[in-house]
Parts: structure tokens; sequence; C-alpha cells
């Protein structure tokens, strides 16, 4: 498959290990018994899950940051809104189940004396409706903030600038009681989904392989994207905007589609990610949750396919870790990170583990030239990080 | 990158050292396998401001029972994680208390969302969350038992306190947020139940950490400027007051023209304001640090030694962990285990002294009996107790002023409700749903 | 004591006798007996019946237990009920007796017991002492009391206010107790004319106090001609308080437009000169803050009579402390980062999360108090307008500020190497001009200079480790939309955007007020990337 050789064997481990996870990792938390060593216990399968749509998450803001350069300061905004319309299908299928008993109205409408259920609210009820809304609106918005952005050819630190000030309006937005999405509270207390409790472990299990079955997905289309010839022009936008526009390209559509794919990617982690921990609210587009994200991609690595898939496991690891061992040093250790991987690490883990063996290689190949011999090993493309 | 390391070593080391002068501590008298106590307080973020109070708090009432034989003849062993204030990351660090350090009982939340996001943990997995901050109401929970004011704990006295002082227009000032939306719609509706029009209220919300409060402060001057006594009833949240009392200062508002009564304004948050513009602004709560009994100056010394700092000051949301602690500590002893269903069902009807001078008790509703006292501000941070409710006033966990609620009643020990509709003579909700699947 | 003050005195004694009160109490003339009826446990209602009594003794020299009693320093001992005006010296309180003021010896704290007071007895306590006061030798205490009057509007008063104006020689104390004169005489039951003749006072006054005693006489008068010149006064008056109002919105505006020009300014200089995103630049402005907070600790324990110079010795010190750490980030960790904007961002972001959890781990989490000193606090009127004198200062402030970092810039070599250094840096460099070297000063003086308005802002804000948090994007929308590498960009930016705040505030209310001026922000965006004030020239491709 033609596939094969453009993704590399790595990328291909990736999405067997998500696959193999998927199934695993259920069936480890449903049919091993508690005591059986292999046993995961309930609490930590919404957890991996929360990792697993994070990982996306950071993946589709990999795709516009390290494949099209474009430092999206805003994409929680997009998690958000998906995670919204997600909380919004769940909200309408308490149904009458809510504290009031009132089959219409969500509970926070209730006691705040709302008569009658908003318009936006209509369909909600519906999860196929949801389901086109959870990509439809991060779509949409991105597609329209991006379309005004890149044609008046904002770029670089302007438009970091005014993605973040687009998820701070959002944010401001959400909390107001009166947009009738629940204000600070935003939304929980979630029954079931599809008509599977959502308390059950064999839903949360459910969950979790759909969370790696959609990031495995998104790593190949990402891949497929990234290494087809739009992928080859996107990297050509990243180092050199002008002289791709002067060449004969339009850089704005191709900024504007990568921006669009991403702002769906990052709509449909946000609604894998509601039903999982159970709650959504403004918080989540909070302009230093989207700059968390900007730092999952970089210590993983930025323009890889892996990179923002570790990265975000790993800081999340270390976030639930270390808010648990030793609360009073959690920033100094997330701050300490930040700056160490700027530093030290601008490649990122992914990137230098791939800079030194293709350094290592690139040493030994020309020590075995000088013996006369060849090298054939297969070639992974690289992209090197540039501003 | 060794120096790195180091530092790391050393922090661990130290917290390491944290937990263990803990339990060092602990384990003089009691004996047997801890009972592990866990401590829900975000200690970064937004919120850390309030919460970490909240923790040394509970940290010193764990380390005064261990000292007193801990319980049933085992220590207490406190289970600290951070949240940091975010909410998603509250309801994780629940799952992590309950499911793997199988904690007994959870002291926590301060904001209502947090609460509202660890609920559904709190149902799943049967444990105990002692919630310690007055709230908006509307809720009643098998699961939670709520030391904290309910509105008619809080905000009607307060109200009714004003009306006796001559009060005739009134400004509804809160955060845009889900207690201050509902407690003043519950005002309203009581103020105009008391006759109040329509033109002689006005609400106004503003986002949090609103800083900028000219103009609000200017309207409510003209407001007041109509010869009716007007008074401010706030609800403005945490940071947003520190630039509205310097704001009302500055223009020239005294608390003798227009008087401001604050419901999320307590002795910690006075503490980072001079309050000698402030004088004879008011708060409603259920403890003030200046009451002046023996329980409370016996705690007031306790935290002083435990905190090694003379200037901290107490204040009500750690009176409400006071009690909730002391109610939880005896309703295990009276059950002679720690298991929660039979916790919770000694809970109701436990007494415990408060620290005001009277006896709280623990209602089927999961509320609990207070005092409601006014204060006045004073010019060392304090409060004077202007106004004190003769009886311990019973928290209503469904308010009577909402017309939805009015009808609903919560009685966990009769008919095992928290929303039961009075009306149709039903339980609400999910146990409806739950009673009928089961038919 | 002078003869003719004296005489005041038995005239203001005899006056308020023979108008108010009841024979009982004229008989009881010993002012230093009732104030020992504060003394003992006692409800509202009764300490409010002894400040009556007081008052109708009419005797000015009850004035000074009255203020104490207001102010909270008015004590009783506990072994005997004696009343005492009480100092706080350490664990005792200095004593003084409540009528004369003499010393009257010391007790320890724990034997005294506070009068409590509430706002209803503070009020009573205002008005007894508006009525003694009138009189009162200070002209501020004389029209203080007439204030006081206008707004008690008490039919009573008519006959006092008519002795005190004739004796009135200052002529704005006089207008004042003319009109608290004629809020009195709207407020009672004296003929038509006289009422006519009042309002008219009031109309002149024209303030929202006057327009509500206006709006009532209109509605209940029955002359004709009067309630005529009563609705021309009051729509007159309604003019005037809109007009008014436009100018307080711009007020209002330009000392918000204050605050962010002085948040933004600093990173005008590390952004919008150097390039450099400094999320930290937030935290900068908190260090400012908080060396503000331990200037005034260590005034308080040590040298209380500076406390009033507080904030000009905190200035240097957080512009020394923020520099400094500036300095530090740049040396550290900026200089590898050049040409790299995006990295700097992350890398600052992090420096932001370990000066914030630094200084709540070493100040704790909550606010901590930072005074205004006496010229930072009160206010003025402009007209119907009323002006803060914080705010007042703040905008001085920022616009001093901005005027020494343009001399700066402009006029000394420093500036002149960091203009070289931004517009050609090899060039600069081929010239001799250290680049490494005027990189860091100015990131120092961008940082310092944040550590300054950390001193501002600490007088209107909270000091709390979030403080930097609220700022920075705020900021960033300022220079962003007042054009970066321009000075003057900032500036306009910072004030339009204060003012276009303003005036949606009223109308949308604040949250989305801001709402708006954020999508209008992205909007302008979009039509000129490069903010208001673009910068022109061949190098600005990114």
């Amino acid at each position: 498959m033609l596939l094969a050789r453009f993704l590399g064997p790595r990328v291909w481990i990736l999405i067997a290990a998500l696959l193999l996870a998927a199934v695993l990792v259920p069936m480890a938390n449903l049919y091993l018994s508690p005591s059986h060593p292999l046993h995961v216990p309930s609490y930590m399968v919404p957890l991996l899950g929360k990792y697993v749509c994070y990982a996306l998450l950071a993946l589709a803001l990999d795709l516009v940051w390290g494949y099209v350069g474009i430092l999206s300061l805003g994409h929680g905004a997009f998690f958000a809104l998906g995670g919204y319309a997600m909380g919004m299908y769940l909200m309408r299928q308490i149904g009458a189940r809510g504290v009031y008993g009132n089959p219409e109205l969500p509970d926070f409408m209730v006691f705040l004396n709302w008569k009658e259920l908003p318009w936006y609210w209509y369909g909600f009820d519906q999860f196929w409706f949801a389901a086109i809304m959870v990509m439809l609106v991060p779509g949409l918005l991105g597609f329209v903030f991006g379309y005004f952005a890149f044609r008046s050819r904002v770029t670089g630190v302007y438009l970091s600038i005014i993605t973040q000030a687009m998820t701070y309006a959002l944010l401001l937005a959400f909390f107001r009681n009166d947009m009738g999405f629940g204000g600070n509270n935003g939304l929980t207390d979630f029954k079931d989904i599809l008509g599977f409790p959502i308390q059950a472990d064999s839903t949360r299990a459910g969950l979790f392989a759909a969370s790696c079955i959609a990031l495995a997905i998104a790593v190949l289309i990402v891949g497929w994207i990234t290494r087809s010839k739009l992928g080859k022009l996107m990297v050509a936008v990243r180092d050199a905007e002008s002289r791709t526009r002067f060449i004969g390209w339009r850089p704005e559509y191709v900024k504007l589609f990568a921006f669009t794919v991403s702002a769906v990617m990052a709509g449909i982690a946000g609604a894998l990610y509601v039903p999982q921990v159970g709650i959504i609210n403004p918080g989540e587009f909070a302009p230093v949750n989207s700059i968390e994200i900007v730092v999952w991609a970089a210590v993983g690595g930025r323009g890889t396919l892996l990179g923002p898939v570790i990265g975000a496991l790993l800081v999340n690891y270390g976030k639930t870790y270390f808010t648990a061992v030793a609360p009073e040093f959690w920033l100094f250790f997330l701050g300490g990170l930040f700056v160490f991987v700027t530093l030290l690490l601008p490649r990122g883990i992914i990137g230098t583990i791939d800079y030194g063996w293709e350094t290592w290689r690139s040493r030994r190949r020309a020590s075995r030239e000088e013996k006369g011999e060849s090298d054939d090993g297969e070639g992974q493309p690289l992209a090197s990080p540039a501003e | 990158m060794k120096s790195a390391v180091t530092w790391m070593q050393r922090t661990a080391a130290a917290a390491a050292m944290v937990v263990m002068g803990v339990t060092g501590a602990s384990a003089q008298e009691p004996s047997g396998e801890p009972i592990k106590v866990g401590i829900l307080h975000s200690l970064s973020g937004t919120m850390a401001i309030s919460e970490t109070t909240l923790k040394d708090a509970m940290l010193m009432l764990i380390e005064e029972q261990n000292k007193k034989g801990g319980v049933l003849g085992r220590p207490l062993e406190p289970v600290v994680v951070d949240p940091a204030s975010d909410w998603p990351l509250f309801a994780e660090k629940a799952r992590e208390l309950i499911s793997q350090e199988e904690v007994a009982v959870v002291f926590g939340c301060w904001t209502s969302v947090s609460r509202k996001s660890v609920l559904p943990v709190f149902k799943e997995l049967n444990s105990i969350l002692f919630y310690p901050v007055q709230y908006e109401g509307e809720e009643s929970e098998r699961n939670v038992f709520y030391t904290g004011a309910a509105p008619n704990q809080q905000a009607i006295p307060a109200v009714d306190y004003l009306i006796d002082e001559g009060v005739e227009r009134w400004v509804l000032e809160g955060t845009d947020y889900v207690y201050p939306r509902t407690t003043n719609k519950i005002l309203e509706q009581y103020l105009k139940d008391k006759g109040v029009a329509d033109e002689d209220i006005i609400i106004n919300y503003t986002p949090f950490g609103f800083s900028d409060w000219q103009t609000e402060v200017s309207r409510i001057k003209e407001f007041g400027s109509t010869g009716k006594k007007t008074a401010v009833v706030s609800t403005i949240n945490g940071d947003a007051n520190v630039p509205f009392y310097k704001e009302l200062g500055n223009q020239g508002i005294e608390a003798t023209d227009i008087p401001v009564v604050a419901f999320s304004v307590g002795e910690e948050e006075l503490a980072g304001i001079d309050t000698a513009p402030l004088v004879g602004h008011l708060a409603a709560w259920n403890y003030f640090m200046s009451v002046d009994t023996p329980e409370n100056e016996d705690f007031i010394a306790k935290w002083h030694e435990f905190i090694g700092n003379e200037d901290r000051v107490t204040n009500d949301p750690m009176e409400a962990h006071y009690i909730g602690f002391n109610m939880w500590v005896k309703a295990v002893e009276e059950a002679g285990t720690t298991d929660p269903d039979e916790v919770i069902a000694a809970l109701p009807g436990t007494e415990v002294p408060n620290l005001t001078g009277g006896t709280s008790v623990m209602l089927p509703n999961h509320h609990i009996t207070k005092p409601v006292l006014i204060g006045e501000i004073n010019d060392e941070g304090q409060f004077d107790v202007v106004s004190e409710t003769e009886d311990l006033v019973p928290g209503d966990a469904w308010s009577d002023f909402l017309p939805e609620s009015a009808k609903l009643k919560a009685d966990w020990v009769e008919l095992k409700c928290g929303n039961y509709d009075t009306e149709a003579e039903k339980c609400l909700g999910d146990t409806a749903m739950a009673e009928e699947a089961a038919n | 004591m002078t003869p003719s003050i004296r005489w005041l005195l038995a005239a203001l004694t005899f006056l308020f006798s023979a108008i108010s009160v009841a024979p009982v109490h004229a008989q009881e003339s010993d002012p230093a007996a009732t104030i020992q009826k504060f003394g003992g446990k006692q409800s509202y209602d009764e300490t409010e019946a002894v400040i009556s009594e007081l008052a109708a003794t009419g005797d000015a020299r009850v004035a000074r237990a009255l203020r104490a009693l207001r102010e909270g320093d008015l004590y009783w001992r506990e072994s005997d009920e004696a009343v005492f005006i009480a100092e706080r010296n350490g664990d005792n309180y200095d004593l003084l007796d409540p009528l004369t003021g003499e010393p009257a010896g010391s007790e320890p704290r724990g034997d005294m017991s506070k009068v409590r007071v509430k706002n209803s007895i503070r009020n009573a306590v205002t008005t007894a002492l508006g009525s003694l006061t009138l009189r009162a030798e200070n002209p501020a205490q004389r029209m203080r009391a007439a204030e006081t009057l206008f707004s008690e509007a008490d039919p009573e008063m008519i006959e006092p206010l008519d002795a005190a104006i004739e004796a009135e020689s200052n002529a704005d104390v006089l207008i004042r107790m003319q009109e608290a004169r004629a809020a009195a005489v709207l407020a009672s039951d004296r003929p038509a004319p006289e009422k006519a003749e009042a309002a008219q006072v009031l109309a002149n006054r024209g303030d929202r106090e006057s327009l509500t005693m206006l709006n009532r006489f209109a509605n209940s008068t029955e002359d004709q001609a009067a309630r005529t010149a009563a609705i021309a006064a009051i729509a007159a008056i309604e003019n005037n308080i809109a007009f008014w109002n436009q100018a307080q919105n711009i007020w209002y505006g330009l000392s918000l437009g204050s605050v962010l020009l002085l948040a933004a300014i600093g990173l005008a200089i590390t952004f919008g000169v150097m390039g450099v995103i400094n999320m930290a630049h937030g935290e900068m402005v908190m260090l400012g803050a908080y060396t503000t907070f331990v200037v005034q600790e260590f005034i308080r324990t040590s040298a209380p009579g500076l406390f009033e110079w507080s904030l000009l010795i905190a200035l240097p010190l957080a512009f020394l402390v923020s520099g400094t750490v500036g300095l530090v980030m740049e040396r550290g960790l900026i200089r590898f980062l050049y040409g790299r904007p995006l990295e700097t961002l992350l890398a600052t972001f992090g420096v932001s999360l370990i000066l914030q959890q630094a200084v709540r781990t070493i100040f704790g989490p909550s606010n901590r108090e930072v005074g205004n000193p006496d010229w930072m606090s009160g206010a003025f009127d402009i007209g119907l307008m009323s002006v803060t004198w914080n705010r007042l200062w703040i905008i001085i402030f920022a616009l001093a500020v901005f005027a020494a970092l343009l001399i700066v810039l402009n006029k000394t070599p420093l500036g002149l190497q960091m203009r070289a250094v931004t517009q050609n840096r090899s060039m600069a460099s081929a010239m001799g001009i250290r680049t490494p070297w005027v990189d860091a000063m100015t990131f120092a003086l961008g940082s310092g200079i944040a550590g300054i308005a950390g001193v501002a802002l600490s007088q209107v804000d909270n000091v709390s480790p979030n403080l930097g948090q609220g700022y920075i994007i705020d900021s960033f929308m300022v220079v962003v939309f007042g054009g970066v590498g321009n000075l003057w960009g900032t500036l306009v930016g910072a004030m339009s955007l204060g003012i276009l705040n303003k005036f949606l505030e009223p109308y949308a209310g604040a949250v989305l007020g801001k709402i708006v001026v954020l999508v209008l922000i992205i909007l302008f965006i979009q039509k000129r990337p490069r903010g208001l004030f673009a910068q022109k020239g061949r190098f600005v491709d990114a």
C-alpha cells in the first residue's frame, strides 16, 4: 500500500497500539477480576479516555502549527464548542429525570425561570443532529474566522493574538447565564448516551474505545493529508509563505483548509471528552487551556504525527501525578517544562530522537561510505521546526 | 540538568516530610489501620485564594482529632489532592480519592460548579462529601452534606435586617454566575412580596474578576440619590470585591448613606483591603471571627498555633468544616463503622456545638441549622455583630420564593428523596424513573 | 475659651432648648452626666435615646463624645461603667475624658468595652452633630453640617438655619445653608410663595438630589406658576445631568484607558519594539504591585511617618525588581530564542507560571493589602461629575510614564541604540553598538516599566498572584490594536478602547460590552492587519 510507505512503520505502530488499546483496556477493565495484576481499575478508564481526547486535540493543533505554521492560541474554543454540542445532546437525554422533573427544560433553566427552550437547543435531542453540530459548529467558526484572517494576510504573532481574543470573547459569552448554556456551571449531571447509562463501566469502556479509534483515524487522515501534495504545499507555506505565493499558489486556501479540518478534529475531541469527564463549562475556553495544548504539541515534537500524541499523554499524566503527589509544585513543574522544552528540546521529544537518530545514521553512513558499504534503510520525511 | 534533578528530589523529599509529619504525629495513641479522609480543595489556580485555608483548617481538625484518640480508636490520615481550580479535574480527583485512595469521606469544593462536577462521582461510587460554603440551594443529594448556608440562612435574614433599618430601594449587584443569579431571583421575589415596587429594584451582573467599577458605582450613587433609603445587596464574587469597595470608598459612598450587605465577603477577603473606608458596610454569615464564645476563642487559638501566624483570620467556611467534621466523627462513632451507607443514615439528627454558642443539627434534608449573624465591618478588618437571629435557622434546600421549587421538599430519613413533589406526592426525576423501572 | 464663643454657645443652648426639646431635658443641663449613660450593656435604641438627649442639651462640647462614638472610639470601663474615649496603645487603651478630652489614665484592653454602634447610630450622631456644629468655628464643619441638613430636609431645622444664615460670613457655606433651608422649606407646610422661592434655590443648585426634591414639589404643589417654573427647572437640570453623564463617560473611559496604557506600555517595548512575545509581562506588573506591598509593610513596621510617601518610594524599587527579573529572563532565556517569536511565547508563559507560583508560595495565595495614601483617596466634584483622586493621579502618572518613555527612546543614547538595533541589527553591530547589551537593556526597561505600572495598579486592583493574568490579554489587544512598534499607537489604542468600553457599558452591560470590544478588535485586525499605526518599511514582512 502506498500509504504504508508514506507513513512509515512508526506511525503504523502507533495506530496499531491505539486499536489494541481500544480492545485491551476495556477488556482488562471489564473481564479481569480486580485482584488480577493486569486489571485496569474503573477510575482509570475515563482518565485514559481523557488523555486520548487531549491527544486528538494536540494532533489537531499540530496540523495547523506543525505543518502550516499557524500558531493558534484558540484551539480550546473549537474543543469546547464540540463539547458543548455533545453536552447539549446529553442534557436533552436527561429528560424528566432532572431534579424538577421537567421533561422539556434542563434544570438550570427551570430555576432561573425560563419558560421555554431557546431555539438553538432544538434538534439536540437527536444524536445525529448533535453529531453533525459537533463537527459543523467548530468547523464553521474555524472556516469563517480563517477566511477573514487569512484573506487579510493576518499572520504570525497577530494571528496568535486574535485567536486568543476569539477564545477569550467566547469564554466571556458562555459565562453569561443569559446565553442559555448554563453559565459558569456549564452542563453536567448527564445520565445516558445513546440509551446507555453514562456511569456504567461498559459505557465508559465503549467511549474509551471510541476515543482511541477516533484518534487512530485522525492520525491516518493527518498522515494522509501531510504526505500528499497538499501536505508539501502546507510545509512550503510554513517555511516560505511569500515565496509560495509568488510561485503562484494561494497560501490562504491552504491555510484555510488546514484550519477548518483542524477545528473539526478539535470539535470531535471535545465531543468525546465531555461524556467521559461528565461536565463541560466555559472554563474550557480559557486562553490558558489553549496555550497548554500548544505545549503538549511542543513537548512531543511538532511537525510529526507521533509527537503531539506522546506529548499530550506525557504532560497530562504528569499533571495527574503531580497534582496528587506534590500539589504546590505542579505549576513549577509545568512552567519549568515550558522553558526546558523550548530552550533545550526545540524539536520536542520525537523530533530530538529523530534528529539524533538521523545524525547518528548519517555519521555511520559517512563512515561506511568510506569503507565502501551502502545503506538502504527506509526514509522518514523529517519536518524540522522552523518559524 | 543535574541541578534540575536534585531540585526535583529535594521537593519530593520536602513533600514526603510534610506527609510524614502529619501522619507521624497522629501515630501516638490511636492504633490500627488509619481511616483516610480526603481533602479536595484547590491549592493552585484562581480558587486557591479561598480554598487553601480550608485545606489547612482540615489538616488542623484531623490533627486535633488524632490527639484525642482518633476515630473508632483508629488514626485519621488526611489525603490532600489539588484539583487546581479546574472543574473536570475536580471530578477526576474525587474519583481518585474514592476509588484509589479509598477515603471514608471527602471534605471539599468551594464553587458551585466544582460541586456539580463531582456530584455524579459521589453518587456513582457512593461516598460522602461535606460541602462547607454558602450556596444557591436548589439541591439535596443523598451523598452530600451541606454545612454552608442555604439562601434562607443568609440572604433573606440580611434583607429583613435592612428592611428594619428603613431601606426602601434595592440594588442587587452580583457576579454573573449561578449563585448570584439564584439568590437574586429569590430576593427579587421576596422583596416584591414585601411590597417593594419594580422601579425600586435594579439587578446588575458583572463578569468574574471585574476590576473597573466606575460606571457601576456611579449608577448606584445615582439610584440612591432619590431620597429613599437605598442599600446594595452584593453577591459579588471574591476577587472583584476589592476594586468594588475601593471605588465605593473613593466615590464617597459611605455605609451610612448606602450600605452594602455582602454574602461573599468574610474576614479572609477583608485581609486584602484597608477597611477604614468600609466601616459600617455589612456582611451576613453564620459565623464571625469576632464572636465572643469560649469555643471560638479556643478554635482561634488552635488555628494560630497550627498555622504559626497570629495574623491569620478564621472565617465562616472554616466553621462549616469544623461543624461538618465533628458531625462526621460523631456519626462514625455512632455507626461504629465508616461504611458510607451507615454513616449517611446516622448523620441526620447528629448534634454538635458550633462556634457561636449554639448547637447545630444535621437535618433530614442534609442541611444544618445555623444562626444568622449580620456584622458591620470595623476598622480592624473584623465584623461587629449588629444583629443575630434568636433561634438557629434550619437550612432550606428548596427555596419558597422560586415557583418551581416552592413545592419541592427534601427528606432523606422519611421520604428517602431529595426532591419530593408535595403537590404530586411523588419523588421527581432520577428516583421516580428508578421506581417506575422497578415496578 | 474666648468670650465670643461662650456667647455663641449660650445662644445655641438657648436656641435648641427653645425649639425642639421637651422641658424635662432643658433642665438636665449636665452633658457629662448624660454621656455617662452610654456606659453598660445597652440596646441600640437606648444608645439612640442618649444621643438625642445629648443633642437636646445643645451644648457644643458634647460633639467630641459624639464624634468618638461615631468613629467607634467610645468605650466604657467594665468595673464601674464609666465612659471614656479610648485610644489604642499596645495592649492598653489611653483614656480621655469624653467631655473635655483631658487624659484620664489608661486601662488594659480586656477591661474596656466598646459602646456598640451601627449605621443607624452613626446617622443619628451625624444628624445631631449637624445641628450642633452649624455654628462651629471651623467653616469646613459648618459646611458639613449644612450638607447633612440638606439631605435631612427636616422642617424643624428651618429656624436654626435662619439664625445660622444670619451669622454666616463665608459665602460658600452661606449658599449651602440656604440650600439646606430651601430643602427643609419644601418638606414643610410653609405657604406656597415661600416654597416657590425655595424651589428656585434648588433649581440653581441643579444636582440629582435637588431634582428629586423638585420633582416631588412639582407633583404636589397647587400653585400653577410655581409648578411651571419647577418643571422648567427640572428640564434644565435633566439636560445638565445628561451633559455631565457624557462627560463622566469620557472621563471613565480615559481612566480605564490609562490603566490599559499602564499595563500595555511595558509590552509596547518588549513586544512592540523588540518583537518578544512576553507572556510573563503580566507577572512583571504583579511583581511591581508586590514590591509596593513589601515597601508599605516595611514602612508600617519601621517608619509609619513615611506612609504618604510609600508609593514614591516603591516606584524606583518596583522598577529595579521587575527590571532585574526582566534582565535575568533576557540573559538566561530569551536571547537564545531571538527570531523565534512563537517559541518565546511558550518559554515566557512557562516563566509566568513559575513566577505566579513563586509569589503564591512566598506571600500566600490570598490578596495582600496595599493602602491608599491620603492624596490618593477621596474625590472632588467638577460640575455634576465626581472625579476620584486615585483615577486622576493614575491618568497623570500614565501620561508621565509615556512621556518619559518617549524621551528615553528619542533623546537618549540608549534610545538611539535601541532603535538602531531593532531597525537593522547587523548594521548597528557593525557601527560598534553592543547589540546583546542593548537587547538586555531594552528588555529590562520594558519589564521595569511594567513594574512601575504595578505600583499604580496596586491602588485600584487586587494584589494577588493572579493580578498579572487579568491584564495580559488586554495588554496584547492594546498593543496589537494600536500597531506594534509604535508608542503613539499604544497610547491612542489604550484610550480609544477605554472610552469605547465605557460608552458600551451602560447599554450593553459590562460583560457584553467587553465581548463587543473584543469582536471589534478582531474585525479591525482583518481590516488593518498591522494595527492602527502600522509601521512602514521594507522589513515588516513576517
